[in-house]
């Protein structure tokens, strides 16, 4: 049976979380650094992960939901 | 005499010292009737007296007031009193508690500061007590009726002016006034307006003394400012908009209400924010002009220092003070009723007039110089909204979140602030750093570029006259601290975080550019010239700002193999950059195959767990394909070193390993485009193409996938050969349409060149288990081809060539035969008739319905297909070079103006331009410049072929076109077409007027130079644009040669299935100039067929635009031609 269809909203949310997810995977190091740096405090932490979720906007919703729909798909089992 | 005043004027007495303030607690008794209250309140010239009665009053009052005490008994008693208190009915002047005004009063003459308090303590609770219960409302009105009386009022100023330091008697009176300006609803509102002069006396001073001490406001002590702002609050909750107008005009008001607001207690922020939204921001019947006296720059900037208010303690679910305050600038600053936010003209600044009328000549002969302020705001831009333009110099968009949303919204708000922000806020610079103010400040930036561009530049509902000012636009795009050396130091940043934010940043950019560009070719626009000269200059601009190709490339090249997200977004940059910017794109030598081949292989292992990041990987992969089919000389069927399969092979595998559900409609429409042009399968729009193998592979996936492994090397091993030598397997074909017995049929060369390398697997020993794999794998592949539509005996026939060197020992291949009515399960084909109705999701579905039925409107075909002439006239030219030096007159066009003159229709000019020519060659040759031997070789070649012709008429024009193009290729030892054009000048002193130089050349010779051949013919395919001009240039096009004439060959050029796009367009652009000569569209029909030739190239589109611009040509052709003759000529065949 194919899984329901998921409305713009999840897609999209899904989508942030999947971004940032690899967003942080990709950029590890240098998010250390910057948690270390003198500047970060107060806001900083919500600045960043603003600053790095704010690429989804490069993507439009059929690429999200292009994404995000393959992890519904896993590689068939033989 | 009375007793000497401590406080007498003399003073000599004795020296004057600071008195004490003692505050003697007064006396008090519980009060039990009417009668008692009023003996009680009675004047008295004793201060303690009166004090005592005030006082047992007060507390009266204070129990009446708490909560949980609802005495009808002592309320009997208080109306007993105001009762008895009341003034006669008819009295004129009538005064209530007429005891208690006497003894403030009283305390007034005699300096008594503490009854000057207790009496508004008093007046304040009670009118509070009388708001709360209608039948009471009358004495309240009376009491404050009362309180606007001359004598009250003078009171009042009196007490509101007091020492600073006497908040005791200030306060209480500010709480008073609030109770009496709210009674019954602001009864007295108007009236105690009125009288301004006193009840708002001291007003913006008592808003200034403010709290001291170190622990916080307690909230039942309120400080004076405290009460001064409640009173103001309450005054703009009950006053009319007339008044309201005229007390927010008072500017010191107006400036001390904010001025400590940081440092006020949490409830009165809130209040006064609430206050202000309400009865100023949001009240509709205030006037604009008003509203605009509060909320000037200073007050939004004391306003926005409340995004670091740090004395509030907010519950969970309310909102903090720092969300109310960015929720009240939000409204404020963006929207247009509140006052602040005027409206702007978009990219064009204050000042100017965007359609103020310029003479055409003026526009022809100058350009963009003719608009004067066209340069004029790159370092200063006037804009309407000073306010907003100053405010938010003051914000902090890197440091917080709330900043950043203000300030982008009021750059969505009012377009004009932008380049005003960024030209007036250089300090901070985009110089890449690790840290967080860098990360906030690229945030920002990010959501700066994302802006979108207003309509049509500015705020009408058509295009200006003129362009916006190109520095605003470009300031827009890129913001000034987005500079070349700055990005390019983030691109190449050993932090890849660092790089991929200025990526991202780009990709917007570029991506905004194209919505610039397109907006500037827009087809309304009335002087097209002058806005393609701009369109011009702002890709120049932008050239200048951002980093070069070779920093993008080197930025993509650095990333690790694995990062998917940055490498998508890096390819993506790539791809923008060939397609919005492919003059630029097209200068680095970018070798797309190595990258495609890497993005292949690791797709092709499957080796990430993730399916998501599988399908960001295929993103990227096509924003690869996409690069390759733009640019020439991509090797789809070269497997390179690291590589055992071609990148054609490699891509079909990544389409069989895919997880289901993936979708690939862009890699499977590549590799089916790529393989009909290589002829590996039937190039019939009924064929599903490359689909038939797709499936047996996948098939085969599924059925036995340890197979498929097995089957690559024998498959890239065929489609390689069958690309290399197509004609080989169509000629095998027809041998076994023949040997079928069959007149004719349909079979797949790819399948042709299978049955041709079996019998080598077969030999090879050690080879069992392909062969295996390939008794699966093939008769699917065949049956598939079957259900495709190809000729089953054919099938059949090659199937039973194959199968003696299958491995089928018991025959059960050789029973079963090709099979039948199998079914396309993972692709889509046949087609259903739901998909058809519908919109066409696949490729071959659009293609057939009506394809001659696509005809561009003649104004988009121009825009597409009109060139400028490159050779225009500009006289001046002949004054201009003298004093210019040798690079100035090579590099800035003063050498190509002046060739151009050689084809003025004027014999004097020509002839002095023929002089001037000779003079700057010269000159050249006398200069340090690098080049200057071949620059002069080539002037003097092309004024020895002008000198005697231009004495008859004008040199034709593909002559001097080719000596400008030339010129730029002399300019650059690195151009692929170098050698050529210097081989070229050295052949001979002048050049024959017949011909056109480096045809042969270009078109049937090797191109020397690596790969370059494409790039050689966009060069020919320019200058021969901009040298076909008159019907004598036509002659020289379609003039018999012995390799046929240019025309014949430009056409079958463009018949070259690898040629891409901007290069048929650019085919399209020489035919569409040959119609605007007369005679031209006739000369191209009958001499070259170029109406059929049209609708052949029409019918071959997969794209519907393409087909739509061929169909326009067509169209075009024919309303150029002479019909009559066209009929006459075609017998009746065209035309009807």
């Amino acid at each position: 049976m194919a899984p329901p269809q998921k409305s713009d909203e999840e897609v999209a949310a899904e989508f942030t979380s999947y971004y940032l997810q690899r967003a942080t995977k990709e950029f590890a190091e240098d998010l250390d650094k910057v948690r270390a740096a003198d500047d970060f405090k107060n806001d900083a932490l919500q600045m960043l992960v603003s600053a790095l979720q704010q690429g989804t906007v490069l993507f439009s919703p059929e690429e999200q939901r292009r994404i995000v729909m393959a992890s519904n798909h896993p590689a068939p089992k033989f | 005499m009375g007793k000497r005043s401590s406080r007498g004027p003399d003073g000599t007495i004795a020296p004057r010292k600071r008195q004490k303030v003692v505050h003697e607690a007064p006396t008090s008794e519980e009060i039990h009737a009417s009668r008692q209250l009023q003996q009680l309140l009675s004047f008295s010239q004793d201060p303690v007296r009166a004090r005592h009665g005030l006082q047992s009053f007060k507390l009266f009052l204070d129990e009446l007031l708490s909560l949980d005490s609802n005495d009808a008994d002592r309320f009997k008693i208080l109306r007993g009193y105001l009762e008895a208190a009341k003034p006669a009915e008819d009295d004129e002047n009538p005064v209530y508690l007429p005891d208690i005004m006497q003894t403030w009063s009283y305390g007034g003459q005699t300096n008594n500061d503490n009854i000057m308090s207790a009496v508004p303590v008093l007046l304040a609770l009670l009118l509070k007590l009388l708001s709360q219960s209608l039948d009471t409302v009358q004495y309240g009105l009376g009491i404050c009726r009362t309180l606007l009386q001359k004598r009250q009022q003078e009171l009042i100023a009196r007490n509101l002016a007091a020492d600073k330091g006497k908040a005791f008697i200030i306060s209480p009176t500010l709480r008073m006034l609030r109770e009496a300006v709210s009674f019954d609803g602001g009864a007295i509102a108007r009236p105690l307006f009125r009288a301004r002069a006193s009840m708002l006396k001291s007003l913006a001073r008592n808003m200034g003394i403010v709290h001291v001490g170190d622990e916080a406001e307690d909230t039942k002590r309120p400080s004076t400012r405290t009460n001064a702002v409640l009173f103001f609050l309450s005054a703009l909750r009950f006053l009319h908009p007339e008044a309201k107008k005229e007390l927010l005009s008072q500017r010191d008001i107006v400036a001390a209400l904010t001025r400590d607001v940081k440092q006020d207690p949490p409830y009165l922020v809130r209040e006064l924010l609430a206050g202000l939204r309400s009865h100023v921001l949001l009240d509709d019947k205030l006037p604009r002009e008003a509203k605009a006296g509060l909320l000037n720059a200073s007050t939004l900037t004391r306003l926005s220092a409340l995004y670091q208010y740090r004395l509030d303690t907010p519950a969970e679910d309310d909102p903090s003070i720092a969300d109310i305050a960015h929720e009240f600038l939000m409204t404020a600053c963006t929207n247009p009723s509140c006052g602040v936010l005027r409206q702007d003209s978009g990219f064009y600044p204050r000042e100017i007039d965007p359609n103020a009328p310029i003479p055409n000549a003026q526009l022809d002969d100058l350009g963009l110089e003719a608009i004067v302020w066209m340069d004029k705001f790159k370092n200063e831009v006037p804009v309407r909204n000073y306010t907003l333009s100053n405010f938010v110099l003051n914000l902090r968009p890197w440091s917080s979140i709330k900043q950043a949303e203000l300030l982008t919204s009021i750059f969505r708000a009012a377009p004009e602030i932008v380049a005003h922000y960024f030209l007036n806020n250089k300090s901070f610079t985009f110089e890449p750093k690790l840290s967080a103010t860098w990360i906030g400040y690229a945030a920002f930036l990010f959501n700066t570029v994302t802006l979108p561009i207003p309509d049509h530049f500015c705020r009408s509902s058509s295009f200006p006259e003129l362009p916006p000012p190109t520095s605003i636009v470009i300031d827009n795009i890129l913001p000034p601290p987005l500079n070349q050396k700055a990005l390019s130091r983030s691109l190449a940043n050993k932090s890849n975080m660092i790089s991929f934010f200025a990526t991202r940043i780009l990709v917007l950019a570029i991506e905004k550019l194209d919505a610039a560009i397109k907006m500037h070719r827009d087809p309304s626009h009335s002087n097209k010239t002058i806005w393609a000269e701009a369109a011009r200059r702002l890709v120049d601009e932008f050239c200048q700002r951002s980093p070069g190709i070779k920093d993008m490339i080197n930025a993509y090249r650095s990333i690790p193999e694995g990062d998917v997200l940055q490498r998508e977004a890096a390819s993506r940059l790539l791809r923008l950059c060939y397609e919005v910017l492919p003059q630029v794109a097209l200068m680095a030598k970018f070798d797309v195959s190595l990258f495609l081949e890497t993005s292949l292989s690791r797709l092709s292992k499957q080796e990430v767990d993730d399916p998501r990041d599988t399908a960001l990987s295929l993103k990227e992969l096509e924003n690869l394909l996409a690069i390759a089919g733009y640019s020439p000389g991509m090797r789809w069927f070269a497997a390179s070193e690291t590589l055992t399969l071609s990148p054609f092979t490699l891509l079909l595998k990544v389409c069989v390993d895919t997880p289901h559900g993936v979708t690939l409609e862009t890699i499977r429409q590549v590799l089916n485009f790529v393989a009909v042009e290589q002829q590996l399968v039937p190039a019939d729009e009924k064929h599903p193409g490359l689909l038939a193998l797709l499936e047996a592979l996948q098939a085969l996936r599924h059925s036995a996938p340890d197979s498929v492994a097995l089957v690559w090397p024998f498959l890239d091993n065929c489609v390689t050969r069958c690309a290399n030598a197509p004609v080989k397997y169509v000629e095998k074909i027809q041998e076994v349409i023949s040997e079928a017995g069959l007149s004719e049929g349909s079979v797949s060369p790819i399948a042709m060149a299978m049955l041709e390398q079996l019998p080598f697997v077969a030999a090879k020993e050690g080879e069992q288990a392909t062969l295996r794999a390939l008794s699966r794998f093939l008769p699917d592949f065949l049956g598939f081809s079957a259900i495709a539509g190809e000729t089953r005996p054919l099938l059949d026939l090659l199937f039973s060539k194959m199968l003696t060197h299958l491995a089928d020992s018991k025959g059960k291949l050789a029973k079963a035969g090709v099979p039948e009515g199998l079914q396309f399960q993972h692709n889509p084909w046949p087609l259903v008739p739901e998909a058809k109705a519908g919109e066409a999701k696949h490729p071959v579905a659009s293609q057939e319905k009506g394809k001659s039925e696509l005809i561009m409107d003649a104004e988009t075909l121009e825009n597409a297909l009109h060139t400028a002439d490159g050779l225009e006239a500009d006289n001046s030219a002949l004054v201009k070079w003298s004093t210019k030096t040798a690079d100035e007159l090579v590099d800035e066009g003063y050498l190509t103006s002046l060739i151009a003159l050689l084809v003025s229709e004027h014999t004097s000019i020509r002839k002095e331009a023929l002089v001037s020519i000779l003079k700057a060659a010269a000159k050249i040759k006398q200069s340090e410049y690098d080049e200057k031997e071949q620059v002069w070789l080539l002037l003097s070649e092309l004024a020895e072929t002008a000198r005697d012709q231009i004495i008859d008429g004008p040199l034709p024009s593909p002559l001097a076109s080719f000596a400008c193009h030339a010129l730029h290729i002399l300019r650059d030892p690195l151009s692929n077409l170098y050698p050529k054009v210097n081989t070229f000048l050295t052949r001979g002193p002048f050049w024959n007027l017949d011909r056109l130089p480096l045809v042969d050349e270009i078109l049937s010779e090797e191109p020397v130079v690596g790969d370059t051949f494409y790039a050689q013919t966009n060069w020919l395919l320019g200058y021969l644009i901009d040298g076909l001009r008159t019907p004598r240039d036509l002659e020289l096009f379609h003039k018999k040669r012995a390799k046929g004439p240019v025309f014949e060959r430009i056409l079958a050029l463009a018949a070259n299935p690898y040629m891409r796009l901007p290069l048929q367009t650019q085919v399209l652009r020489l035919l569409y100039r040959a119609t605007c000569i007369e005679g031209g569209s006739t000369t191209l029909t009958t001499r070259f067929g170029i109406l059929n030739w049209l609708e052949a190239r029409q019918a071959s589109c997969t794209d519907n635009n393409e087909a739509a611009l061929y169909g326009g040509l067509r169209r075009r052709v024919w309303e150029t031609c002479d019909q009559g003759r066209v009929k006459n000529w075609s017998k009746g065949g065209l035309g009807d």
